[in-house]
């Protein structure tokens, strides 16, 4: 190979070899936006209460007589504290 | 008589030539920087040993048959043994800072450009004449610039073979010394007030797209450039072991026992490649140079890139992350960390730049399958 091929030659490959790389990443970086857009629409539904409302645990009987209204009504925080304080009674009596 | 005189004959002494002597010391040069000083000693332990038995004189270890040339055939001639290691580099790598910001990639683009640079200055010294470099030597030297060892050493191994010993122990000291030569090239190209910007907190990632996103690079690979298939290939497929979570023991398995057999006889056998006859002469002090020079100007391309992408960007970027688009994972980020702890006390750079640092990885692998391309289909 002749010295004057060999340079051509490194500079079409330093050319080449750059725009490549850029635009190569240029493709990751929309295909990684457009990837994590989709997937934050497809997991917005994880961990927010359905509209229909949570079904009551069955262990404890509801007071009321709508148990789906999404409002709460004074009775149903009662409910709720007195069974947590009772569970954290007896947590405490028997990790003492 | 003549049987003490066959002894003689036979003792290292009486074979010794002066080169193998001189990389007999280098290899124990090489151990002295690993074990006293902390250089990369996981990798320079295995090449220093291998060098200082391939110079045994009459041993004949990295001749043809000999243990060292074993390994080195199937390991790094057949490019076994650098695919093997990006399998556990890509199952130890999280892409949660790259993905909570993909911007970054374009870091981790600007810092290649050092690798180009250089083979276009190794170009240009042999076209003076001052060393004799074909184009597949110049693209193997460049590669150093993308301060990523295994990398390096695959490059290496499919275009310039001859001078593997000298880019390999040039891209593993370049990585081991990133905390001595990046700083004083970072504080050049930055102000103090650029220094002291604060980055914006990253979002959370969820765990499917930190699956998903293997396979997605995967593809793009495939499609636009096969070339670089195998050695991304072998990183996302190790990635994808890591994040999907079901695979846990081979995960374990490719970060931990199978990484570290491999560097043990990938560090033997680049060790072989320093007998006294390859590498005792100027090419090896030229490339020596040639990679130190890709690896400074891929920093600063970095950095200069980082500044622009700030001032063009409306959320902060700090200049100093631009730097850890050179591969060298995860010690370029950390000197990231290390200069924006400096100006400002509370500027905690490391996960903002370990985004670029990943980025890199993938940059010096894109750039690397472009030239095996280039040179071996052109």
């Amino acid at each position: 190979m002749d010295k004057s091929s060999l340079m051509s030659d490194g500079f079409t490959l330093m050319l080449f070899g750059m725009s490549f790389v850029f635009i190569f990443l240029t493709v990751l970086v929309f295909a990684t936006g457009l990837m994590s857009k989709l997937i934050s629409r497809y997991e917005r539904n994880v961990g927010v209460i359905p509209e229909e409302g949570v079904p009551s645990p069955t262990a404890v009987i509801p007071h009321h007589e709508h148990p789906h209204s999404s409002s709460a009504s004074p009775a149903d925080d009662a409910t709720v504290i007195s069974v947590i304080s009772a569970a954290v009674t007896k947590f405490r009596s028997r990790h003492k | 008589m003549e049987n003490i005189l066959h002894l003689w004959e036979n003792t290292g002494l009486y074979q010794m030539q002066p080169g193998q002597g001189i990389m007999i010391a280098i290899g124990m040069l090489l151990l002295y920087l690993a074990i006293n000083k902390n250089f990369e000693p996981l990798l320079l332990v295995p090449i220093g040993f291998g060098g200082v038995l391939a110079n045994i004189p009459g041993a004949g270890l990295a001749e043809h048959g000999g243990i060292l040339h074993i390994f080195y055939s199937v390991g790094i001639e057949s490019g076994a043994f650098p695919l093997i290691i990006f399998m556990g580099v890509g199952a130890m790598t999280d892409f949660g800072p790259l993905l909570a910001n993909p911007r970054t990639l374009f870091l981790g683009a600007a810092a290649q450009f050092g690798i180009f640079a250089t083979l276009m200055g190794a170009v240009v010294l042999s076209t003076f004449g001052i060393f004799d470099f074909s184009l597949a030597d110049a693209a193997a030297i460049g590669i150093i610039g993308g301060a990523d060892g295994p990398t390096s050493i695959y490059v290496a191994s499919k275009l310039a073979p001859d001078l593997l010993g000298a880019i390999a122990v040039a891209s593993y000291s370049y990585m081991a010394l990133v905390p001595l030569i990046q700083p004083p090239i970072m504080r050049l190209l930055t102000t103090e007030a650029e220094r002291k910007i604060k980055m914006v907190q990253q979002r959370h990632v969820s765990q499917r797209e930190k699956i998903i996103f293997p396979l997605l690079l995967l593809l793009l690979v495939a499609f636009l450039l096969p070339d670089a298939a195998p050695l991304l290939g072998m990183f996302c497929f190790g990635n994808l072991m890591k994040e999907c979570a079901v695979v846990d023991r081979l995960s374990n398995t490719t970060q931990n026992s199978l990484i570290n057999t491999v560097t043990i006889f990938l560090g033997l056998a680049v060790g072989s490649k320093l007998s006294a006859d390859k590498f005792l002469d100027l090419t090896t002090l030229g490339i020596l140079l040639l990679g130190m020079i890709a690896f400074s100007i891929g920093t600063a391309s970095g950095v200069v890139m980082a500044k622009i992408m700030n001032k063009i960007s409306t959320k902060p970027i700090n200049p100093l992350i631009g730097s850890a688009g050179v591969s060298a994972v995860p010690m370029a980020a950390r000197v990231s960390n290390k200069l924006g702890l400096e100006a400002d006390p509370h500027n905690f750079l490391l996960m903002h730049a370990m985004g670029p640092n990943v980025a890199g990885l993938i940059g010096s692998a894109v750039a690397a399958g472009i030239m095996i391309n280039y040179v071996t289909g052109g």
